[in-house]
């Protein structure tokens, strides 16, 4: 490219011209301010000079063809444009940088205004910014105040270029004595300092021109002044110049008519008088150079320049070589002249003599090396020298920036333009930080993240220095940068900072639509969050009107939350219960409603309209439909959401709504989003439905969830579309709901309860039950009983009737009778005189492991508006956390589309472990069909205390007894905390036909716990009553699927009551609880029963013969078969050790051993006389067996049998006549009956002692 | 002195998957931005360096004012790059080296998505040990 055709050889040819130094009378500018102007003005505009063309006429080509150089043969040319710069002498000074720089400021300020209408549209996107050509790229006025950033340099004392080449004497014809008025003028006084202080020579062109207005008299007055001034002041240099002020006559052409003298003035002044002037000058200082630098060097370093200095001189040869366009003398005698610079350390100058070769350099387009190595040695020997070369190096860096940018080298020129930013004040430093981000983009490939970083700094740069409007054209340009990119903290200064300054601007649409992008930011701090906050509501504010925000993102509606909660066929007792699995509560009722298929059709046969929404979900007139959705608050302040509600739209004629719902559902999803229906319409429709306004307050962080309704009044057809809430009352924020398509159809198949669905059909009022059952624990101990109340309310206009209900638990819960349900509790469960044997009602006790069925009455009926309570027992059976799931089953009195509904309840209940009860049963030795029974309680809770009151049997052939000799562990009582009790009773088998032992009081199937004081316990519970057998009855069946084998012999029934403790103290509920044994067998339960009857004692004397002792061996037969029984005796003495362990083996539980009675017949031996002590030690018998010594008998079922038995005793003493066996065989009449291993079997015989006395 | 030091992961499609602040000195939060400013205008500078080079260390591409920006290129072109002010190009390497190291750790595991967003604050753990070994 050529550099002269180049922006940066334009600048220069004209900016680096010579000066014409411009001196003026007062009458003189009078003159020309008549027409408005100064003297310069008015010159101004004729001082630039083109050539149009090569073959030009001469006016039209002033210039002349030179040869500047003397030194060197070059060949002469023609220069293609000329300029002249005008300046008052009073201008031509070093102007203050305060004062420069208050006069760039307009430049910036005025472009402001033009900037307003571009913040309005649109910021600029990436296409936009690639596809705007160079020119486009920085704002026009950008360049201007480049030129007005370097003009303060103007007039400096190390440069040349600027110092006046010639001076201009303007005399008015008004004037008196014109002629002395010319040498008044160039009075040394007046004259500009660089002149006075010897920095420039004084003696330079003068002009002298004598001003004439025509209105002021006939121009021979001036033609008189003129040939005066000839005379005196020399002939060439005296010029008349004729202007005319008249504003009116003569029309247009007359008034323009003295414009053409001004411009042949100002072409003679450059061509015959400047020109000349300024080659013949080169030609004598490059004379003068030669001879000077030829002979020797400068030695006297010169610590101050004047014009007659060598080097100053140097430096205007090199100048004026420059201005014209002789840049090879220029660039050799500026590199002279650095040399001599450098070695004089004289940095400004030599950075000044830097630039201007860099510039020749780029000038002549020869090494760009060489030029940038100028330019950059210029610039940092600027910024070396402080202060003071501070601008010079940024009209080195300008000029820089530029060369590098007619290059091609745009990062380069960037960086450049970069350094030079950070040594102008904030304003300048914008402007430059501008360009440099112009650079970026400019390159290649463009560096559009650099640019954007340049424009935030620019826009910075600006919004310090008070230009707002250019601020956010920075930043706004730089947005689409950062648009895609989630750089959270760049995002959130861009989007504040163009929102806080919009808004300042005035413009709060546009500031609030960028601080919505931040008001969401988590991740900031919590003085920036309230920062942003603050300014967004301030914004708000301003604008003075709520408006809507489609996704605001404060509070962040967490739609995967969403859960639409309606009721239709089926209704919930509360809001919990709905999220129970579908699945549940289908396989609770299953048996209970009708197959769901036939309900479907009633309603969907009827209308044919509505066959096309026969997935959509059903509601009822009058019955809310609830929308549960999670609201969070991503700040940490605490943020004011009220009215938040449901956007609905409730469309009551089906060709109206079909119309609507096939907009919706053609179009995507995103389309209803992206179209965003006015809200309005659906705001007042308050005749069609109400919705829930709701008021919430999200402190910092939180996540709330929260329960919109919409209650339809008509039938038709309900659409849910959004969200819309209220923040801190000032703007509005809506949001439409995602219907996920896909999600429905598949969700479909297991249940509709669910299903995402956003349309409803809303049928006609149906009679509706609210319920639930009062006072159920949440938490109790286990075998907690209480009688509770189930309340049903029908709040419709209908009667419901038919009414049915399924447990899911009935361990746990089981409806009572409807007498009971003014009962007092505990107080009915007490055993009455007169109990009528209620019988176990078929119903109830068809529980299996579903649950159980409950219908009610038929003639049971709710009517409108009434309540109905029944009465519910209340078992806390096992510990554990349990769900409770109640159905319960109605139907319509009046015809209607559904003909039944179900009401669902839903209970948590955690059952806490309180008594551990167990059993251990043995059958007794010396009785028949007696067992010895050990129970053993242990309290679990950490801190309750529990009275016995009451063990009872299931059944009434058992009587429960204490054992005749302990009585004492009746008394037992109390069971606190931790504490573990075992107490022993006999119970007895009173068989079938024993009713009438049974009234004997002292055997009956319950035994009461006396209490401490002695005084006895009335309080007597039945056990044959329900409830507590139809929990016994579940009990048994629970337990009986976990108990194995068939010997199950008896249940029992505890129970207690608790007594202190935390729990029961806070909640004096806990009265009764009861502990259900199932399946207790006897450890060693075998089909027969054996044992010895004889005498105790026997008195013999010895010493005539040995002792004959008749002793009958009872043999019973306890079960229904026959049984064949064999009796073996033997003589030898059973090992003992044997036997321990054995008893070990079968029960290693504490409390059961075999009592061996050998000490006291040690002690009854040694009372007696030692020599019998020996006997036992022997291994001869001390008694035999005789008569037989092996008997077999058969027994029926349910017989007796006695077999006589005769021991033969040789001494006296106590004998255990244990030593003897039983083998027994069951006769089983169908195979497979009896259990193997009881089949046959054998046992050793019980202890049986007979003490022997001597007869004395 | 306090030194300026902060760490970004940025993934192959330029989005910033793991953050820290690892200079001594003290968390400013208008730093915050500036820090984020320089080190994403620098990715255009790495856009150019990463494809003139075999090495994962790009050595320092970038300044602003004295701040530095080092990088390190990943062979799938995740972008580890430091803002800093200190000189130590060793430590600088190591310690991108070694961070690579733990990167390719978090890659292996296959509930980590590639170029999601790293959480885990063992990672953070021992970037930051790493950072006071090194920097």
């Amino acid at each position: 490219m050529d550099p002269l055709r180049s922006y940066l050889g334009r600048l220069l040819l004209e900016e680096i011209t010579p000066v014409v130094m411009v001196l003026t009378t007062p009458l003189a500018e009078a003159a020309c301010r008549k027409s408005g102007l100064s003297v310069v003005d008015m010159l101004s505009p004729f001082s630039l000079f083109k050539k149009i063309d090569g073959d030009s006429p001469p006016r039209c080509s002033p210039l002349p063809i030179i040869c500047p150089c003397g030194r060197r043969v070059t060949s002469p040319y023609r220069l293609q444009m000329f300029k002249i710069r005008m300046v008052y002498a009073s201008d031509v000074r070093k102007q203050d940088y305060e004062v420069a720089d208050q006069r760039i400021k307009p430049v910036v300020s005025e472009a402001n205004e033009s900037a307003l209408p571009d913040l309005l549209s649109d910021p600029p996107q990436l296409e936009d910014v690639l596809s705007k050509p160079e020119a486009e790229l920085c704002p026009l006025w950008i360049k201007k105040f480049n030129r007005a950033l370097m003009r303060t340099l103007s007039f400096s004392e190390h440069e040349t270029f600027d110092h006046p080449v010639a001076c201009l004497l303007v005399v008015s014809s008004k004037d008196n004595e014109p002629i002395s008025k010319f040498v008044d003028l160039f009075n040394t006084n007046q004259l500009p300092s660089l002149l006075n202080e010897g920095i420039m020579d004084p003696q330079i062109l003068k002009h002298y021109l004598i001003l004439h207005d025509q209105q002021d008299g006939p121009q021979e007055i001036a033609m008189n002044i003129l040939a005066e001034m000839k005379s005196t002041l020399g002939l060439n240099d005296c010029k008349l110049l004729c202007i005319n002020s008249s504003t009116e006559a003569d029309g247009a052409d007359a008034e323009n008519s003295w414009l053409p003298y001004i411009k042949d003035f100002m072409q003679d002044l450059a061509s015959n008088h400047i020109i000349p002037y300024m080659e013949q000058k080169i030609r004598v200082l490059n004379q003068q150079v030669a001879t000077t630098r030829k002979g020797f060097r400068n030695q006297i370093k010169n610590l101050w320049y004047t014009f007659t200095s060598i080097e100053s001189q140097i430096r205007v040869l090199g100048d004026y070589a420059f201005m014209l366009r002789d840049y090879e003398l220029a660039l050799s005698n500026y590199r002279l002249l650095s040399t001599d610079y450098k070695l004089d350390k004289a940095w400004k100058r030599f950075a000044g003599v830097q630039e201007m070769s860099g510039l020749c350099y780029f000038m002549l387009d020869q090494s760009r090396k060489d030029a940038e190595y100028c330019m950059d040695s210029a610039f940092s020997t600027y910024l070396r020298i402080g202060s003071s070369g501070k601008r010079n190096a940024t009209r080195c860096g300008i000029w820089w920036a530029e060369m590098l940018k007619t290059r091609g080298q745009y990062r380069e020129a960037s960086s450049v333009y970069y350094r030079v930013s950070n040594e102008e004040p904030s304003l300048h430093s914008a402007v430059l930080l501008e360009q440099a981000a112009c650079c970026y983009v400019l390159s290649k490939p463009p560096m559009l993240r650099k640019y954007g970083f340049h424009l935030v700094l620019a826009g910075n740069s600006y919004y310090i220095s008070d230009q707002k409007q250019h601020a956010v054209r920075a930043y706004r340009n730089a947005l689409f940068v950062y648009k895609q990119h989630p750089w959270s903290y760049i995002n959130d200064h861009v989007h504040f900072n163009v929102g806080r300054w919009y808004g300042v601007l005035g413009i709060f649409d546009v500031a609030i639509k960028h601080l919505l992008e931040v008001i969401a930011c988590s991740h900031q701090s919590l003085t920036t969050q309230s920062m942003f906050l603050n300014d967004f509501f301030h914004f708000v504010q301003s604008m003075g009107k709520k408006f809507d925000v489609y996704k605001l993102q404060l509070p962040v509606i967490n739609m995967p939350s969403l859960r639409v909660i309606y009721e239709d066929h089926r209704t919930y007792a509360s809001d919990a219960d709905v999220n129970v699995s579908e699945s549940i509560w289908q396989e609770l009722e299953e048996e209970m409603i009708p197959s769901s298929s036939i309900v479907r059709t009633n309603w969907l046969e009827k209308s044919p309209d509505l066959r096309k929404y026969k997935d959509s979900c059903v509601c009822v007139v009058g019955e809310a439909v609830k929308v549960r959705i999670e609201l969070r608050n991503p700040l940490q302040i605490p943020v004011a959401v009220s009215c938040i509600s449901l956007i609905c739209q409730l469309s009551t004629s089906l060709d109206a709504s079909s119309a609507v719902n096939s907009v919706l559902t053609t179009g995507a999803g995103e389309d209803i989003a992206n179209t965003k229906p006015a809200i309005s319409i659906f705001e007042d429709d308050g005749n069609n439905f109400t919705v829930s306004k709701l008021d919430i307050v999200l402190g910092g962080s939180e996540t709330k969830s929260v329960q919109l309704e919409v209650t339809p009044k008509v039938e038709g057809i309900l659409k849910l579309h959004g969200i819309r809430w209220t923040l801190s009352d000032l703007l509005v924020g809506y949001q439409y709901f995602e219907f996920d398509t896909k999600r429905k159809t598949k969700k479909g198949k297991k249940g509709p309860r669910r299903t995402l669905s956003n349309t409803l059909i809303v049928i006609k009022g149906l009679p509706k039950l609210t319920g639930c059952i009062d006072h159920l624990p949440t938490n109790a101990f286990a075998g907690d009983l209480r009688l509770l109340k189930l309340n049903l309310r029908n709040q419709s206009e209908y009667a419901v009737k038919n009414i049915k209900m399924k447990l899911s638990h009935p361990r746990f819960v089981i409806p009572g009778d409807l007498s009971e349900v003014d009962f007092e509790f505990p107080q009915c469960l007490r055993k009455h005189v007169q109990s009528e044997i209620s019988t176990v009602s078929t119903k109830r006790t068809q529980g299996d492991a579903k649950g159980l069925l409950f219908t009610f009455s038929q003639d049971i009926k709710i009517q409108e508006g009434a309540t109905f309570s029944w009465p519910i027992w209340f078992h806390a059976a096992t510990p554990g956390n349990f769900s409770l799931y109640i159905s319960l089953y109605y139907e319509m009195e009046s015809p209607s589309e559904i003909t039944y509904r179900t009401l669902r309840m839903h209970y948590n209940i955690e059952v806490f472990s309180s008594l551990n009860v167990s059993f251990a049963i043995r059958m007794c030795s010396s009785r028949l069909k007696e067992y010895i029974v050990r129970m053993d309680i242990l309290n679990r809770t950490p801190s309750e205390s529990f009275i016995l009151h009451q063990l009872s049997c299931n059944d009434s052939k058992w009587a429960i007894s204490s054992l005749p000799l302990c009585d004492s562990i009746r008394s037992i009582e109390t069971v606190s905390a931790n504490q573990s009790v075992s107490c022993f009773f006999k119970i007895k088998d009173l068989g079938t036909n024993s009713c009438k032992e049974a009234e004997n009081s002292s055997c009956r199937s319950d035994m009461l716990f006396l209490s401490r004081e002695g005084n006895s316990n009335t309080e007597e519970f039945d056990v044959s009553q329900s409830p507590i057998t139809n929990f016994h009855y579940q009990e048994r069946y629970q337990q009986g699927r976990l108990a194995k084998g068939p010997r199950d012999l008896l249940d029992f029934i505890l129970i207690s009551k608790a007594v202190g403790g935390n729990y029961s103290k806070s909640d004096p509920d806990v009265q009764l609880l009861s502990h259900h044994v199932c399946h207790c067998s006897a450890i060693d339960q075998s089909p027969i029963w054996w044992f010895m009857e004889g005498p105790r004692t026997v008195t013999h004397d010895f010493s005539k013969s040995y002792c004959e002792a008749n002793i009958q061996l009872v043999i019973h037969n306890s079960v229904q078969h026959n049984i064949s029984a064999r009796v073996v005796t033997y003589d030898s003495v059973p090992d003992k050790s044997q036997t321990v362990n054995l008893q070990d083996s079968n029960s290693n539980q504490g409390g059961w051993y075999d009592v061996s009675l050998e000490n006291d017949i040690k002690a009854i031996s040694t009372a007696k006389g030692t020599h019998y002590q020996k006997q036992p030690s022997e291994s001869i018998s001390p008694f035999v067996w005789c008569s037989l010594s092996s008997a077999q008998v058969d027994l029926k079922p349910d017989t007796s049998t006695k077999v006589p038995l005769k021991v033969c005793i040789f001494m006296p003493g106590t004998y255990n006549l244990s030593n003897y066996q039983l083998q027994w065989k069951v006769h089983s009449s169908e195979v497979g009956q009896v259990d193997e291993n009881q089949r046959s079997g054998g046992g050793q015989g019980h202890p049986f002692y007979v003490t022997v006395l001597q007869d004395a | 002195m306090a030194s300026t030091a902060c760490f970004v992961i940025v993934s192959k499609n330029d989005i910033p998957i793991y953050e820290a602040e690892v200079g001594s000195a003290p968390k400013r939060e208008d730093q915050a931005y500036q820090h984020q400013f320089i080190l994403h205008a620098a990715l255009d500078v790495v856009q150019d360096l990463a494809w003139a080079t075999n090495t994962m260390f790009l050595k320092s591409v970038d300044r602003f004012d004295d701040l530095v920006v080092s990088v390190y290129v990943t062979a799938g072109h995740t972008r580890f790059m430091l803002l800093h002010d200190s000189r130590s190009e060793d430590g600088i390497k190591s310690f991108f080296q070694e961070v690579h190291e733990l990167y390719i750790k978090i890659f292996l595991n296959p509930l980590y998505l590639p170029g999601s967003r790293i959480t885990s604050s063992h990672f953070d753990t021992k970037v930051r040990a790493l950072a006071r070994k090194y920097l």
